[in-house]
């Protein structure tokens, strides 16, 4: 596989496959995919409604277990989750009994972080992702968009190596996503970190790229890599932000 | 808006209970019934002088309070078995195939059956009381406390997992307080069943309390004194139910939506 630039890849997939087994059937959801993330990239995986790219993303996340190939982060192979990698889910999976700070210290405290950096490292992601004055506040008093900065926070807070987002705007309001969106790039801009993102929305996918990689539907496997070279923040309207939308918008018709 | 909404809710509640007490001396004073059955001047007359001339050994506050203690008692030491079992049954495949099929067994088997039995094995003294006030608590605090650990959203136990939590945290921050509504529904019940099974309880070999009332009042015809008791065990119960609430408000503050 290739490798991009002369960085080694923090995340490797080498030939990993999943295949549910039960009793009367087998079901194949990932095929021999292979593929590398450069430190500090933002790849998006973009593919049809139900193929598997969340079973992608749990494989990485060591949520699920490969049944063929390898997973590696950071040169080590993913066998359980594991606090180096921070997960943005898109139910947010918010615990509803912590208020905002609980949620975004969770991760620290259970690693034994002391009191006081804890809550300064949560504080500064608190309001890094504008919720400043909602501290105390228990998620069921947010709105969607709150609860998945909250999630974002939390994950940013735990410092892990590489951030895996499950489609996090998938449940939110158009208004609401393009929003969400633009910070999402402002935080990462100014917090870089590796992402892998989920999605099914090519606008999203082209806004937030380094480069897109497209799967295809159920065996699910790469199809085309596409790089984002365009300047950010990106225009959602200009004609070469369109071109790319629409050249990934074929591609994945094709898979179908 | 609200506060005019709670005052309207007032208004009916006292309204409401005007009227029953209204239908009460209805019966006792014009239908034949007030041949045997005491109007609610006679109950109120005697809980008022109840509280000053001592029915058997105490006035009524002292009665009351031997009788909260055994439901207290029986109720506290049922909740954290209860709630241990619960959750051990909903978390651990072991537990719940071993202990599931006994509790199901006895669960159905009302409080006042365990009488006989309970005697013969710890005899007429306090304990038995308290065993006799816990037995229905336990089984519904166990239930809830069951149910709510087979409930917990295995997402946030894998985001837990995520997070680098242990599964010794995950099982306190996690597990417990994902129940926690579940249990306190459980011991909302619990508590109302404790305090019914009170009855039960004294009429093992008691000298005091509501219940012995109640059969004190009924072996001695007084029914006068019968009603005293049920007038003491509703109010008491009423408030035990709101005392219990309002400590739910505090502890699960999280999982109640206000409009």
């Amino acid at each position: 596989m290739e490798h991009h630039g002369e960085l080694t890849p923090i995340i490797s997939l080498r030939h990993v496959g999943k295949t549910y087994m039960s009793v009367h059937r087998s079901n194949e959801v990932v095929r021999d995919v292979s593929l590398d993330v450069a430190e500090n990239e933002f790849v998006v995986l973009f593919g049809p409604g139900q193929c598997g790219k969340t079973t992608l993303l749990n494989l990485i996340a060591g949520l699920q277990l490969p049944t063929a190939g390898e997973v590696y982060v950071d040169g080590k192979k993913v066998e359980a989750p594991g606090p180096d990698r921070g997960v943005v889910y898109q139910t947010t999976a918010l615990f509803p009994f912590c208020t905002v700070m609980g949620n975004v210290e969770f991760g620290p405290k259970s690693r034994g972080v002391d009191k006081k950096t804890r809550r300064e490292r949560a504080q500064y992601f608190i309001d890094l992702v504008g919720l400043q004055g909602f501290e105390n506040s228990y998620p069921n008093r947010l709105s969607g968009g709150m609860r998945q900065r909250v999630g974002i926070a939390r994950a940013y807070a735990n410092d892990p190596k590489v951030m895996l987002m499950d489609e996090p705007f998938g449940h939110l309001d158009a208004q609401t996503r393009y929003m969400m969106e633009a910070e999402l790039e402002k935080l990462w801009q100014k917090e870089k970190r590796t992402v892998v993102f989920v999605t099914n929305n090519s606008e999203e996918a082209v806004y937030l790229a380094d480069r897109i990689l497209i799967l295809t539907n159920t065996p699910t496997h790469v199809k085309e890599e596409v790089r984002v070279d365009l300047p950010r923040p990106r225009q959602y309207s200009d004609p070469a932000f369109l071109a790319i939308r629409r050249r990934i918008e074929e591609l994945c018709d094709d898979t179908l | 808006m609200k506060k005019k909404l709670d005052v309207e809710k007032m208004t009916y509640a006292v309204l409401a209970i005007a009227c029953f007490f209204i239908f009460w001396w209805f019966i006792t004073t014009f239908t034949p019934a007030k041949e045997t059955t005491p109007g609610p001047v006679e109950v109120i007359q005697l809980l008022f002088t109840s509280f000053f001339e001592p029915i058997g050994s105490h006035v009524i506050t002292g009665h009351l309070l031997v009788s909260l203690r055994r439901v207290l008692v029986g109720f506290s030491v049922a909740t954290v078995l209860g709630i241990v079992l619960g959750v051990a049954m909903g978390a651990s495949k072991w537990a719940e195939a071993i202990f599931k099929p006994i509790f199901e067994l006895l669960r159905p088997i009302p409080p006042i059956a365990w009488i006989s039995l309970v005697i013969l094995f710890f005899g007429i003294g306090e304990v038995s009381k308290y065993i006799l006030c816990g037995i229905g608590a336990f089984t519904n605090v166990t239930l809830n406390a069951y149910t709510g650990a087979q409930n917990v959203d295995p997402e946030l136990v894998g985001c837990a997992r995520m997070l680098g939590t242990s599964e010794r945290d995950i099982f306190f921050r996690v597990v417990l307080p994902s129940c926690t509504p579940q249990i306190f529904a459980g011991m909302q019940v619990a508590l109302s069943t404790s305090w019914m099974a009170v009855l039960a309880a004294e009429m093992v070999g008691a000298q005091e309390g509501c219940g012995w009332m109640i059969q004190r009042g009924s072996d001695t015809l007084n029914i006068t004194l019968v009603m005293v008791g049920m007038i003491v065990i509703g109010c008491v119960g009423m408030l035990l139910a709101a005392v219990m609430r309002v400590i739910e408000r505090r502890l699960c503050a999280w999982n109640i939506m206000e409009s």
